[in-house]
């Protein structure tokens, strides 16, 4: 299987930037999930490996192939469509057996394998049904059948799980990884979905207004995102503004509005900068981890609040909690149930719970920071 | 014919009430009765009368009307001039119409009112005033033959042939031709042909094998209404073919207002339509099985 290497892909739509300066690479047989709020680019990214856009500048690669150049119909990228786009006038069987018509395989390995494919996806017996009599999940996945059946050099997903309910799109989570784990095929995956992209990918690609904000595996986005803004977009947390007052290696301790906070941070927090810290909700505890000296010192960190607001979520509840200067934090957590509202509380979280960013959209592009890979300069670097 | 049966699958789904919403369709239905049932009928009486000089017919019931058109070389040979005329004009009619249709459907919004507008823009002006706009480029001293004489070059036959019949047909019948088309592409879901092209289809094979069949509907509705008006006109195939094209709308009426036979001229366009009706069933049954191979 091919390995997707993307070099400083831009795409411009009139003076509209849609992509700028893209590069990204995605190992053989690796799942690498394109994520970002609607409008960040990462279908027109999409669209372009496929050939369905051509890049302003830069170059795609799949494989030891320079494709930039090359119409779709001969990149053989397997591509499942949000809506799935299946020929409605032909059958299931006819439109799994179409690329292999394309190929002009012969018809008998052209039976064999519509019918071998459409078993591994449970769909067989259903092959003489039009698409109108599937289900939304049958659909999917003869969608899917049809982008593997050819052996396709990559996989594309464009928001493959976007149509379904929520409880299929769960199922089909882990089914659509195991099918990309047992082919062993390189695949792009885009969605908007954080939590879609943080179960199923290698790999997590970050994208803000056209630009690659982070590119890390799903625990490193999640813990350690880079910027404020990716941090906001991955999951809930809370984002105190603050200042970085000293630094020591890794540790630093940050001074916001509700108090001197002890966490970690990116590199480029220096002593005196502007910094978001950013704590999970569920880190924090309310009930304020026993006796122990305010300021820390223990590895807590200590804020007290009162309880402005309580939600009632089914497996955890949700609190609002002014801790001062009309900052609020919000707590979630099933022992700390009993807090009314009104009443004041003592919150307490580690120190490794709490990481430090720059504030606003922070570095563009992953460069600069300790990733586990930067870009690599030059078209066809490793070519 | 797949349109036809979606159709009905679509009308049987309807629930209660179905009752009330037929007399939706009763107005049309008594215009219909009144303005082309009946007369039709009463036009196949009449081809069953016998002809007279001195009365529009008399009432005495004969089939030699039938046998004697039957018997008739010219008039079979008016009657496949005509459905030659009726195929042309569609076929070009179409082969123009179709990219016209494509782009439209897929125009952005701002443009397609517009364009539009273009496209029905023949019908704005009436049958006779466009003829004669026709007329004044075709004829042997038109605009288009004086520029040809003017650039040294040969004059061309443009008027009172078939090619100036069909000119002035394919003109006024795209709008309809592309009407019909643009719906049924419109409804392609532009993603069905990418995923063509990302399965390995050029994009010939893709046209052929998936944008083509998709809008098969449109291209039926099209040829048929194209096909019928072309075989049925009158007005242009007299102007611009002079009375030297003879089609079958020109005899029967020559046959009623010259010859004063009623019976005869109804007795032709009974079998025209006859005959019509015949080649429509032949082309949806071909259509029909080359949309289904398999059935």
């Amino acid at each position: 299987m091919a390995e997707i290497r993307l070099r400083n892909l831009t795409k411009r739509f009139g003076d509209v930037r849609a992509v700028s300066d893209l590069t990204l690479d995605a190992a053989s047989g690796e799942l690498v999930a394109l994520l970002g709020p609607s409008g960040c680019g990462k279908t027109t990214t999409l669209r372009m490996v496929a050939g369905f856009e051509t890049p302003t500048a830069g170059r795609i690669l799949l494989g030891d192939r320079d494709v930039t150049e090359t119409p779709p119909e001969r990149r053989n990228c397997g591509m499942v469509f949000q809506h799935y786009a299946l020929f409605p006038h032909l059958t299931v069987a006819q439109n799994v057996a179409f690329g292999l018509e394309m190929r002009q395989a012969p018809r008998a390995e052209i039976g064999r394998r519509v019918s071998a494919i459409l078993e591994r996806v449970g769909l067989a017996g259903l092959d003489a049904r039009f698409p109108r009599q599937l289900s939304g999940g049958q659909q999917q996945r003869t969608a899917l059948a049809r982008a593997l059946v050819i052996n396709p050099s990559v996989l594309l997903l464009d928001e493959p799980l976007a149509n379904l309910d929520a409880k299929l799109r769960e199922e089909m989570r882990f089914y659509i990884r195991s099918l990309q784990r047992e082919f062993g095929i390189t695949t792009l995956y885009v969605t908007h979905d954080q939590a879609e992209a943080l179960v199923l990918a290698d790999r997590v690609a970050v994208l803000m207004d056209g630009v690659l904000r982070q590119f890390d595996p799903p625990e490193e986005i999640y813990h350690h995102p880079r910027s404020a803004a990716v941090a906001a977009f991955i999951g809930l947390t809370n984002l105190l503004p603050g200042r970085v007052a000293s630094r020591a290696g890794d540790a630093l301790v940050v001074e916001t509005p509700a108090g001197q906070v002890r966490g970690r941070g990116v590199p480029e927090l220096t002593p005196g900068r502007p910094a978001m810290l950013s704590v999970r909700p569920e880190h924090i505890d309310l009930d304020g981890g026993g006796a122990g000296p305010p300021g820390g010192g223990d590895g807590i960190n200590r804020l007290r609040g009162v309880v402005v607001e309580r939600t009632f979520l089914g497996a955890v509840t949700d609190f609002r909690v002014d801790v001062g200067d009309g900052l609020i934090l919000r707590v979630q957590g099933r022992a700390a149930a009993s807090h009314r509202t009104g009443e004041r509380v003592a919150l307490a979280f580690p120190e490794g719970a709490a990481w430090a960013v720059p504030p606003g959209d922070g570095p563009a592009g992953v460069g600069e920071a300790s990733g586990p890979r930067g870009p690599q300069p030059g078209p066809a670097g490793a070519g | 014919m797949a349109v036809l049966a979606r159709a009905d699958a679509a009308a049987g789904r309807a629930p209660a009430r179905s009752a009330a919403r037929h007399l939706l369709v009763a107005p049309a239905v008594l215009l219909l009765f009144g303005f082309f049932v009946l007369p039709y009928l009463n036009m196949l009486v009449i081809s069953t009368m016998t002809p007279s000089p001195t009365a529009a017919y008399l009432r005495i019931f004969t089939l030699h009307n039938y046998a004697r058109i039957a018997d008739d070389a010219f008039t079979w040979g008016v009657i496949f001039h005509t459905l030659q005329i009726g195929v042309l004009t569609t076929a070009i009619a179409l082969a123009v119409a179709y990219p016209l249709a494509y782009h439209l459907a897929r125009a952005p919004r701002a443009r397609k009112g517009l364009l539009m507008a273009l496209v029905i823009s023949p019908l704005l002006v009436g049958v006779l005033i466009r003829t004669y706009g026709w007329m004044i480029l075709l004829q042997d001293t038109g605009l288009i033959n004086e520029g040809l004489q003017a650039l040294g070059l040969r004059p061309l036959p443009l008027m009172y042939n078939d090619l100036g019949v069909m000119i002035g047909l394919v003109h006024v019948f795209i709008p309809f031709m592309v009407l019909a088309i643009a719906g049924p592409i419109r409804g392609i879901d532009p993603e069905v042909e990418l995923a063509a092209r990302s399965l390995g289809a050029g994009f010939w094979r893709t046209f052929w094998r998936v944008t083509f069949p998709l809008s098969l509907p449109g291209v039926v509705a099209g040829t048929i209404l194209v096909f019928v008006l072309t075989i049925s006109s009158y007005v242009i195939p007299s102007l611009l073919g002079g009375f030297k094209v003879l089609t079958v709308p020109i005899l029967v009426i020559r046959t009623i207002t010259e010859l004063f036979n009623w019976p005869g001229g109804s007795a032709f366009a009974i079998l025209f339509f006859a005959i019509t009706i015949a080649v429509l069933w032949a082309y949806l049954r071909i259509l029909g099985r080359a949309a289904h191979p398999a059935a």
